[in-house]
């Protein structure tokens, strides 16, 4: 498998040959001299780096910026130096050139968007990473977040679900709330509450991350999970430029290669059966033939029907090659007076899990006109629409069916174990069947649209007033016919959710700046803000459908005690303002205050007040530092702030009367019932936080380096905290608990090679954060179990939701060695031992121990960069360290109801006095699962190391032909998307990210926990990319 | 600080927007009840009602794991495990069974909705008729019975009739086994005193015969056969109700509403189904039952072999399932399975109702009222009554020579209390009550095989201690240190 990969690479690379340029032909060349300078100050610049285009002929200017070198008058000049854009100078004959040089945007003076207002990025005075979208939009992928992946530190990015178009979850700094969700806010020009899914990675200019709590701050009420600022690309006035960008490839799931099938299959099973009638009867005679013997029970028999099957290995009959494509195409310009931006997108994604797919249609349409000397409007609007198939089932329920099962029949039936053998094996529905019998789609219509009118009041002084709205629309069809289930019933379901969220947001900026260095800028603005929701459920009694032609519930009766529809909405209501105020460019201040009054809360805590301060040195701008050359920029900052969660629902307040069903006299009664507390004191739940950050540049920036360490403190946390259920409930939505997260983050960014020719970047990412429960409200831990053993704690001092169960230390080998450990009560030889943590003597409850945490220690990010002469190359990697899965997965392929087995899972296990495993996979079944399930035997290292995007383009030269096609230029790539994942030894399953209870979401959330989440994709893909 | 906001606020209306600032922030919502607009009218305290029952529905097609299981009339499958179902089955329960805490749980969510009526039932002023006192007899016997079911799986618990806050429930104690008692029989005499004939109300609602019943059977439990013998005469006697001829009539969905049920807990196939009727199917299903079944409990065979030829109650209590062979040469498979709430259903939304109180019950408990206060030619004839209906004649009726001696009645008492209610929720609590589980459930024999002509047979400890369930750890764990303590025994 791996041999094919570098294959392919190598062909990539050969491909790449093919494109190379000739070299122009050398007319007589002469001595030319000249001058380069800074295009700002008009200094000259030392150092920097000429060569003749085509050649190796080169120079670099003298400390008076002076050059000289040989070249023919009709040559073109090749300009590279650090920090300053690239420039081809034709020398047209001239035996003199000044040659100038601008910064490039890379460096200082690039502006960073940073909430209401954009910010020289060498004056921000907090904690603000940004990516911009060079190739992002060549990553082949249905969702825009893959391509960020690894490249913003402190972002942790991670695809739980591989099913297509399936959002992934995105974590900032570690995760602190229980109840009210950690998605971080995502701003799309400027319009809050939207999603990644409404936009396209196309359209997308830059993406910035707020990731302090003083930059957050000014979103105040709903950014305590990090805000996520979307900068939508523009027009420009000038010619229309087209765009076009596309790809087309396909992808391929990573799966496991162990199964195991025929005789080695029967074999597995004949030690199984004989194992289980050892357990359940210690006195059982297992030299009896496992068929056809009445003295051997039938339920430890083992059919030969088992050995004679189709061979089917299951997961590969679900999966497929699947193809996917995107293409979209711009139009910018404008003039003067009014600029646009216009784009549509197509994209089709098909999942590897058979009968899933994703598709996509998206417009987007910016117009800003300039109406007068001191007004401009403008508008935005993004309407797309997307629809899905899913895959209803996790992918163990297809991967877990035995061999020996046939697919579909000539007949078009789809057997079952049961069918082959009616007793012992599992009587589940076939994976075809369910795959081809379930009719699961869900659909969004979205737009986001704001209007906006800005006012120059003053010098110095504007207004900008807009309206906005964010709309979706979602539908969900779920229909399934009888074949499709176990019970032969069918059913179906029809969703409809909808959402309008409109903003009125009125902010006044001033800019000025005073005579000895002072500049100031401040903001102070009002918004209002307001979200209807609108859902209708309407489900099928079970197996009412009259046919199994038509999927619309008009074919039906509608579930009366289920179906019902419900409207919701909650209002925001916000003041801010923020004050920047910078001396001679070296000393920075800023700060701000937002106060924010919601809904969501009880009539005695609406308001919250989300205040912050930072300031900054610029200690480079410091005489002292002039002298110090190697230094070429250097910035210390501090920042505090406190930010806000309002994710909760709607009146949660409220005492809620919900639905109670019963049945006297058989006719169906909604009764009412009391469904929560009331609680009018609720209110926002906050985090406070601090950063401190060093920005240092080095060698003329060769060598950029970001550090920041951060606290931050999540308190009265909206917690739905356990109560004595004498209340009427086991439970109460409160503001009450602390949770902290604390971390290191460093970003660097090297400029290893920088050559005419050749030139290699680098920028590498690492985050460590720590997660730890510092209050639970009065009681030390919570706990979580789930029905199989395992358990999820809250435990102050201890990061959120770790595991919590029984340490396996071994496997009781036989009789002796069950009698020299303590053991639970009903424990036989093959189970695990468990420690004694308490060392009692006797294995209790009081011995689990915490055993491990589904968050990462680490995340590291890295991307290389790499030109040569036209070829770029792009490789963007991520690895993942000391995060744990609850691989409960793993239980599926041991041989429990004889489904299908793993040459991993099933080799190692205990089976026998006389064929003990290893030593420490215990003996798995269905009547000891709690065994293995409680303990440690499931949890799984999950770090890994992934490259996530391989991006090798080449850019044709411009030598006439493109032009006189009309082509400004033209860049065709191939791009590969998860191309190797390397975990670690011991782990089982198909994604190391791969969860299917989601992440924390409520006080029983269940994270790390997989029980079947679908392979990565490997995508390959071939794109181009022209403008004309 | 305030100025900055005060400012802040004023240039807002400046800006012109604050017009919707209240109607932003004070929102109603359009969808949900709530408690403040809530038990305005005689029609909502009755919907209030009505959510009463709707815990206990809830929770009866579950009630077998806490009071079958641990008896040996059931062993839990492995195929579909219950988290701490297997505990309890095998007698080694421990504080954190998730089973015993669901139980406890459930039985206060189901008190709160009693009380919430009872301390509203003020508050409209529309009632009709006898409408209001049916109410508060209803809320008080749906009390009483969860607060008997509570005392007889944990013994002392917590006592509460009215709402408390978190504080107090925090500090709150547990009242002694007597208290809870007292409440339970003021409750239940009070509503016997208000509540209507069951002619007067809908079917799988309390009336004046089942508080009279469970009165009669709480008594039992107390051993205070004097009342007992005085509420289960009456039951047995003034309320029309008798046994059915034929035992199969009550487990047909068709015929469940019979003379025989005194209190049921009712279930509508698809729309308000249980899941009892499916949880004791094989895992394959049962032709002409359900198309698949999830076998989470197994009939043993310490029960299935008490049935003697003729009993016609086995028929529908246990079908000695044999599943025929697929292929030519496979050996068919002996298979019991619990088929007493077996009927025609769609998975795990039968529509078979789960008495909770019926007839025969109360002859037996009638019988074993009459023993003790010296009648036994009464308790004869009470206890012969379920026997001759379960063999159609008097042919296997006991003698008087049969139960002469006090032991020799709590014999035949028991098992016939086991043969008629197997599965019913009755066995652990029998058991436990007349101190026979220290000795009967030493061991269980579980699944019969043929071939060997014996069963399976597991042995267990059981300990006086046993004789309740552990409070839920993860409810101590709620209140303040020292305030709830745990049972004898499973202290750690």
């Amino acid at each position: 498998m791996k041999g094919r990969q570098l294959y392919l690479f190598g062909l990539f690379v050969a491909l790449a040959g093919l494109f190379s340029t000739r070299p122009a032909l050398a007319q007589d060349a002469r001595e030319i001299k000249g001058i380069v300078v800074d295009s700002i100050g008009n200094t000259p610049l030392p150092g920097v780096t000429i060569f003749v285009k085509g050649t190796s002929n080169g120079a670099a200017t003298t400390p008076a910026g002076e050059f000289t070198i040989r070249a023919a008058d009709n040559a073109v000049l090749v300009v590279s130096y650090i920090g300053y854009d690239k420039i081809e100078v034709p020398v047209s004959g001239r035996s003199s050139i000044r040659i100038v040089l601008a910064q490039s945007k890379t460096m200082l003076n690039e502006t960073v968007v940073i909430g209401y207002g954009t910010m020289k990025k060498s004056s921000v005075t907090a904690s603000v990473t940004k990516v911009e979208n060079t190739i992002l939009d060549q990553v082949p992928a249905g969702r825009p977040e893959a391509a960020l992946v690894g490249r913003l530190a402190g972002v942790n990015i991670s695809q739980n679900r591989s099913q297509p178009g399936q959002a992934p979850t995105i974590r900032i700094r570690g995760a602190s709330s229980i109840d009210a969700g950690n998605e971080p806010l995502v701003v799309i020009d400027g319009v809050p509450g939207g999603n990644l899914g409404m936009i396209n990675m196309n359209d997308v200019q830059s993406i910035e991350v707020l990731k302090d709590a003083s930059s957050a701050a000014i979103y105040g009420s709903r950014a305590a999970g990090g805000v996520i600022i979307v900068t939508m690309k523009k027009g420009s006035a000038g010619k229309t430029r087209f765009n076009f960008n596309g790809f087309a490839g396909i992808s391929k799931a990573r799966v496991h290669d162990d199964w195991i099938t025929g005789q080695e299959y029967y074999d597995y099973a004949v030690k199984f059966q004989n194992r289980e009638w050892l357990w359940a009867n210690p006195g059982a005679d297992v030299s009896i033939p496992v068929w056809g013997d009445a003295r051997r029970p039938a339920t430890y028999q083992v059919n030969p029907v088992i050995n004679n099957g189709a061979n089917v290995i299951w997961q590969d009959e679900v999966m497929q090659t699947a193809p996917i494509q995107s293409y979209n195409i711009s139009a910018s310009g404008g003039t003067e007076k009014m600029t646009y931006y216009v784009s549509g997108t197509y994209k089709d994604e098909v999942g590897t899990v058979q009968n899933t797919w994703f598709k996509s249609y998206g417009v987007r349409a910016n117009v800003d006109v300039k109406a007068s000397k001191n007004v401009t409007i403008g508008f935005m609007l993004n309407p797309s629409y997307s629809k899905r198939r899913l895959s209803e089932r996790v992918v163990s329920d297809y991967a877990k069916i035995p061999s020996f099962v046939e697919g579909k029949r000539a007949n078009g039936t789809y057997p079952r174990p049961r069918d082959y053998w009616s007793a012992v094996v599992s009587g589940q529905t076939s994976p075809a069947a369910i795959l081809n019998g379930t009719f699961s789609y869900g659909a969004t219509f979205s737009n986001l649209g704001e209007g906006y009118l800005k006012i120059d009041l003053a010098k110095g002084l504007s207004l900008r007033s807009s309206v906005g709205s964010a709309i979706s629309y979602n539908n969900s069809d779920f229909f399934q016919t009888s074949y499709a289930l176990s019970t032969f019933q069918n059913s179906g379901s029809d969703i409809v959710t909808s959402s309008i969220n409109m903003l009125n947001e009125n902010v006044l900026s001033y800019n000025t700046s005073f005579r000895g260095g002072h500049e100031l800028s401040a903001i102070a603005g009002a918004s209002y803000q307001k979200n209807r929701s609108k859902g209708s459920y309407m489900y099928a009694v079970p197996n009412s459908y009259v046919n199994e032609t038509i999927h619309t519930l008009n074919n039906a009766v509608i579930d009366q005690t289920k179906s019902y529809t419900a409207n919701s909405a909650w209002g925001l209501v916000s003041y801010f303002s923020r004050v920047h105020y910078g001396f001679k460019e070296k000393y920075l201040f800023s700060a701000s205050i937002r106060t924010d009054g919601s809904s969501r809360f009880g009539p005695n805590n609406k308001w919250g007040y989300f205040p912050s301060a930072s300031v900054a040195w610029r200690v480079k701008q410091e005489e002292f530092m002039k002298g110090i050359t190697a230094i070429s920029d250097l910035k210390v900052r501090g920042s505090w702030g406190v930010t806000g969660n309002f994710n909760i629902g709607d009146f949660q307040y409220l005492g809620q009367i919900k639905d109670a069903v019963y049945s006297p006299n058989n006719g169906v009664i909604k009764g009412q019932a009391q469904s929560n507390f009331e609680n009018n004191n609720l209110g926002w739940e906050k985090t406070k936080g601090w950063d401190v950050g060093i920005e240092l540049g080095l060698l003329k920036n060769r060598i950029q380096i970001v550090a920041d360490y951060y606290s931050k403190r999540t308190y009265d946390l909206l917690y739905n905290v356990s109560v004595p259920s004498t209340t009427g409930f086991t439970s109460g939505l409160t503001n009450i608990g602390d949770v902290s997260n604390k971390g290191f983050e460093v970003e660097l960014t090297t400029r290893n090679i920088v050559g005419p020719k050749f030139s290699w970047q680098t920028s590498f990412n690492v985050a460590m954060n720590k997660n730890r429960v510092e209050d639970l409200g009065g009681v030390t831990e919570r706990i979580t179990p789930d029905a199989q053993g395992m358990s999820w704690i809250l435990k102050v001092g201890e990061p959120m939701f770790s595991y919590y169960g029984y340490r396996a230390i071994g496997v009781y080998k036989d009789a002796e060695s069950l009698s020299k450990y303590p053991s639970l009560a009903g424990t036989k030889p093959g189970m695990p031992i468990y420690q004694d943590t308490n060392g009692d003597g006797s294995i209790t409850p009081a011995d689990k121990e915490i055993l491990g945490n589904f968050q990462p220690k680490a995340i590291l990010g890295m991307v290389n960069n790499f030109t040569y002469e036209n070829f770029d190359l792009s490789i963007a990697m991520q690895a993942s360290l000391g995060a744990k899965m609850y691989n409960y997965e793993n239980q599926f392929y041991q041989g429990a109801l004889l489904g299908a087995m793993r040459r991993s899972l099933v080799q190692d296990q205990w089976w026998s006095v006389s064929d003990p495993g290893n030593g420490r996979m215990p003996g798995s079944a269905l009547s000891t699962l709690t065994r293995q399930a409680g303990s440690d035997i499931y949890i799984e290292d999950a770090s890994f190391l992934a490259v996530r995007n391989i991006n090798l383009g080449y850019t044709l030269p411009d030598n006439g032909i493109l032009k006189r096609a009309g082509i400004n230029s033209f860049r065709a790539y191939l791009s590969a998307s998860n191309p190797f994942i390397f975990t670690k030894k011991g782990f089982h399953g198909y994604n190391p990210e791969g969860t299917t209870l989601g992440e924390i979401s409520g006080i029983g959330s269940k994270p790390g926990y997989n029980s079947g989440s679908e392979p990565v994709n490997r995508v390959y893909a071939i794109g181009f990319n022209f403008n004309f | 600080m305030k100025r900055i906001f005060f400012s802040l606020q004023a240039l807002a209306i400046l800006l012109g927007a604050a017009g919707c600032h209240d109607a932003l922030l004070n929102m109603e919502p359009e969808s949900i009840l709530t408690t403040t607009n809530y038990f305005r009218s005689s029609s909502e305290v009755n919907k209030a009602v009505i959510g009463i029952y709707s815990n206990l529905q809830a929770r009866r097609m579950s009630d077998y794991v806490l009071m079958e299981a641990p008896s040996d009339n059931l062993y839990m499958s492995t195929n579909s495990p219950i988290a701490g179902a297997g505990d309890i089955d095998g007698l080694t329960v421990t504080p954190d069974n998730n089973v015993v805490a669901g139980f406890w749980e459930s039985n206060y969510a189901g008190i709160y909705r009693a009380n919430q009526v009872l301390l509203n039932i003020d508050k409209p002023t529309d009632y009709t008729g006898n409408a209001k006192n049916q109410f508060i007899g209803e809320a008080k016997f749906m009390r009483a019975l969860f607060y008997f079911d509570m005392v007889r799986a944990f013994g002392a618990v917590p006592l509460v009739t009215t709402q408390i806050s978190i504080e107090e429930a925090r500090n709150q104690r547990r009242a002694s086994v007597d208290d809870v008692y007292n409440l339970i029989i003021s409750d239940l005499k009070d509503a016997v005193d208000k509540l209507p004939l069951a002619a007067a109300m809908e079917k799988g609602r309390a009336s004046k015969g089942a508080a009279t019943a469970l009165l009669g059977k709480v008594y039992i439990y107390r051993k205070d056969y004097a009342n007992a013998k005085d509420l289960l005469n009456k039951a047995a006697n003034d309320f029309g109700y008798n046994l059915v001829p034929n035992f199969a009539t009550m487990w047909n969905p068709a015929t469940e509403d019979n003379s025989e049920i005194i209190f049921t807990m009712k279930y509508v196939e698809s729309v308000n189904g249980q899941t009892l009727s499916t949880a004791f199917i094989p895992n394959g299903g049962v032709y002409n039952i359900v198309e698949r079944g999830v076998e989470t409990a197994l009939p043993s065979w310490s029960l299935n072999k008490l049935y003697v030829a003729g009993d016609k109650r086995k028929a529908n209590t246990i079908t000695d399932l044999v599943v025929s062979p697929t292929a030519p040469n496979d050996p068919p498979v002996f298979y019991p399975y619990v088929s007493k709430f077996a009927n025609k259903h769609l998975y795990n939304t039968s529509g078979l109702d789960i008495p909770v109180i019926r007839y025969a019950d109360v002859l037996l408990l009638q019988a074993e009222a009459l023993y003790n206060t010296n009648d036994k030619a009464g308790a004869l004839t009470a206890l012969n009554k379920v026997r001759e209906r379960a063999f159609g004649d008097a042919s296997h009726n006991y003698t008087a020579a049969d139960i002469a001696a006090p032991a020799d009645f709590l014999d035949k008492l028991l098992l016939e209390r086991q043969l008629e209610l197997a599965f019913e929720g009755e066995r652990w609590f029998d058991l436990v009550r007349t101190g026979k589980f220290l000795t009967v459930m030493t061991k269980e024999e579980r699944l019969y095989v043929p071939a060997n002509n014996a069963a399976q047979t597991v042995t267990l400890t059981p300990q006086s201690y046993m004789a309740v369930f552990p409070v839920p750890q993860r409810q101590i764990d709620q209140y303040n240190p020292g305030v709830m303590d745990q049972n004898e025994g499973y202290k750690k």
